[in-house]
């Protein structure tokens, strides 16, 4: 077990982001950014790989670990040192979940990390499954790690934490154990992704005559995380529970179970301007572009003050999830028009309009 | 040695020079469309590693296109809602003529010629009755308008032909979507969507229809590919909620219930609900699938259902079958063969190549 969790600023979705002055945090942020020289610029890749994706790694890898040392002790998650270290780590792996290539797609390991969405309900079915059963030998881990995807990772841990059904179910005992080999399964997947990263895949990237064949495939392979993480956000994060107007689906709402909807889409825009902003490779322009693009949705998102996307349902507040919305795809479309060809990246022929 | 163009000159001496045929081309092997930096559209005749041996415009985006049997001819399908097919001279890329849909029908991209060569089979949309049919046309007579039957649904797409015992067979993909020109492209009938694979005679005679389950029923069947055995590989486009986890391959054999690969893996959801063009491995084995949304390639074991492999390519698009594992397109002008594990970067053209690879002969 590695040491205890460094003490980093948690802020669980409980917390009310009002009390910031977020406007000026971000001026704040912009103002330390403008005091590097151009000249003293690292490489784009170095820069993504050095400042982001590595210590975001590192950082799940610890808070994960911190969770499954918790989880052995502890099962209810209310209030307490359980659902600090469940929301740390769940935050860790929100910024680090669009860096779906390499290390994470090995043995489906992102998939093991987060199933999500669950269209089919798959998570439940699993887990009701597995505590009917009760079976002891899926409690040894490399079992468990051989066990249906669904019934693996943050998604379904929050389910045996969150859910009332699940939370009552008669093998309480059982459900504790399965949480924390469920707890403990979640960091050796990250740690997997970690040492990959660490040992050959970071190394790949810098030097890119394998696998990545120039430095421009490395940096399309950065373009294309950034708008995955974009797309999940608006497709996924925000078009699921929205549905349609006569239609809305709060109950598709990601992570509702523990309160983290509007604190995800807030995360992985945070996660995603500092990787845009990289790729931009100082272009000052490109950048204040960039840097507004981000922080409207950024603000606006902070200020949703509907931690689940209830009000996807309420049409007074719904306009305000849509223009979230509407923000993303304005920025995505930015990207792609202005970030996407400086990379050698066009908008896709088939892609946006096939047949 | 007698040389080819010795050979060629003995036998128009001796009044016996056949007719012309694929082989008089220098092997194109493959047709596409494309679209040209200049906003222009083309439909191109591709060798067996991807160069360019000729091109012929087009009056719009094309899509699929049908190779003649025998003569070095092609039919190039605009792109639904389709106004127009042209034949194609393909040693010269010279338009031989401009087919043109009854009133009241579009074109949907797709057509097939019988294997004698004497007629061609064109999927249809009779737009005011909402209507799929399949158009006849004598190929003789300069391609007449000779007859029409029902597609056996609503909005056939990809049709294949099929050698069976009893004789050829038709395969239509009815991709179950209703569309009318006064609407463009836009989906009319989603709610009572139901899309089928429909098996008909070379008379429209219908001998089999195969549906999926109804909680598949906004997945349109859409692409078709032919293996060896008689097997039909079919990839969907699903039409309903973002972030479902959907079969995107099926394979059908008539009398046996449809399979469907890769269910219950996790990877599916890369391919984004959209298939786009599907072809087998020569061997049969395998089937692999498309995706631009996805921008990669899935390749499926049959036998096993399950997936075994997949190949990142930006905005690919165009698949199809070669002697030895598979061809790729891309929209970023890319063409690859994919052989095993190996994937080879063949060309690079200064086009976005659209939906298909047609193979020749």
């Amino acid at each position: 077990m590695s040491s205890p969790l460094p003490q980093r600023i948690a802020l669980p979705f409980f917390v009310s982001w009002k009390v910031f002055d977020v406007k000026h945090l971000l001026f704040a942020v912009a103002a330390i950014a403008c005091l590097a020289p151009p000249a003293l610029r690292a490489d784009v890749v170095d820069e993504v790989l050095d400042d982001q994706i590595l210590p975001g790694m590192q950082a799940l890898v610890d808070s994960s670990a911190y969770l499954a040392q918790t989880a052995q002790t502890h099962c209810t998650p209310e209030g307490g040192k359980l659902r600090d270290a469940y929301d740390q780590a769940f935050d860790d792996w929100i910024q680090v979940s669009h860096l779906r290539f390499g290390p994470s797609e090995t043995k489906n390991r992102a998939f093991a990390l987060a199933f999500w969405p669950d269209s089919r309900g798959k998570i439940p079915k699993t887990l009701a499954k597995h505590l009917q059963a009760a079976d002891p030998a899926l409690l040894e881990p490399n079992t468990f790690a051989q066990s249906s995807i669904a019934g693996r990772g943050f998604y379904a841990l929050e389910f045996l934490y969150f859910d009332p059904k699940a939370a009552s179910a008669p093998a309480a005992a059982y459900r504790c154990t399965l949480a924390a080999v469920m707890a403990q399964d979640i960091a050796t997947t990250a740690r997997a992704i970690q040492q990959d990263w660490q040992n050959s895949y970071a190394a790949q990237m810098r030097n890119a005559t394998g696998r990545y064949q120039d430095e421009a495939e490395v940096k399309q392979e950065l373009f294309k995380s950034l708008n995955t993480g974009l797309q999940m956000l608006a497709d996924m994060r925000l078009g699921r529970p929205l549905g349609r107007f006569d239609a809305p689906r709060p109950k598709r709402a990601e992570a509702w179970r523990s309160g983290r909807s509007q604190h995800h889409i807030v995360l992985a825009l945070q996660a995603l301007h500092p990787l845009a902003t990289a790729l931009a490779d100082g272009d000052a322009a490109l950048i204040a572009r960039l840097d507004a693009a981000f922080e409207r949705p950024t603000l606006r998102a902070l200020r949703l003050e509907d931690p689940i996307l209830a009000g996807v349902a309420d049409p007074a507040k719904r306009i305000h999830i849509e223009a979230l919305q509407q923000e993303i795809n304005d920025l995505r479309t930015l990207i792609a028009s202005d970030l996407g060809p400086a990379l050698g990246v066009l908008a896709g022929f088939n892609s946006l309009d096939g047949d | 040695m007698t040389t080819r163009r010795g050979f060629l000159a003995g036998l128009l001496a001796t009044g016996l020079a056949p007719s012309p045929s694929w082989a008089d081309l220098g092997g194109p092997a493959f047709l596409a469309a494309a679209k040209t930096p200049q906003g222009g559209y083309l439909l191109a005749g591709l060798s067996d590693q991807g160069a360019i041996r000729f091109t012929c415009p087009l009056p719009g985006r094309g899509h699929a296109a049908a190779a003649h049997p025998q003569r070095p001819e092609a039919v190039a399908f605009a792109r639904r809602p389709g106004r127009f097919a042209d034949v194609i001279d393909c040693r010269t890329g010279a338009r031989l003529a401009r087919l043109e849909p009854p009133k009241g029908h579009h074109f949907y991209g797709h057509g097939v010629f019988s294997p004698d060569g004497s007629r061609l089979y064109t999927t249809e949309n009779d737009f005011e009755n909402g209507r799929g049919v399949i158009g006849v046309w004598k190929v003789a007579r300069g391609y007449q308008r000779s007859a029409s039957f029902s597609s056996g649904g609503i909005g056939p797409h990809d049709m294949l032909l099929r050698h069976h015992e009893a004789g050829q067979q038709i395969v239509v993909a009815n991709g179950g979507i209703e569309t009318h020109p006064d609407s463009g492209r836009a989906k009319l009938n989603l709610p009572q969507m139901r899309p089928n694979l429909s098996l008909l005679s070379l008379d429209g005679d219908v001998q089999d229809v195969m549906e999926l389950a109804p909680d598949l029923r906004l997945n349109s069947i859409r692409h078709l590919a032919l293996s060896a055995d008689g097997g039909v590989g079919f990839a969907m486009q699903w039409q309903g909620d973002l972030g479902a986890d959907l079969p995107i391959v099926g394979l059908y054999h008539p009398d046996t219930p449809p399979r469907l690969m890769g269910e219950d893996d996790p990877r599916l959801r890369h391919l984004q609900g959209y298939g786009g063009s599907v072809a087998f491995t020569p061997d049969g084995r395998k089937i692999a699938v498309s995706s631009p949304r996805g921008g990669l390639v899935q390749v499926m074991q049959i036998e096993s259902a399950e997936i075994i492999q997949e190949i990142p390519l930006a905005d690919v698009c165009g698949l199809a079958t070669t002697a030895s594992g598979l061809m790729a397109s891309t929209g970023l002008g890319q063409v690859l063969t994919l052989d095993g594990p190996t994937v080879t970067h063949q060309q690079s053209h200064d086009l976005a190549w659209d939906n298909h690879l047609i193979r020749l002969g």
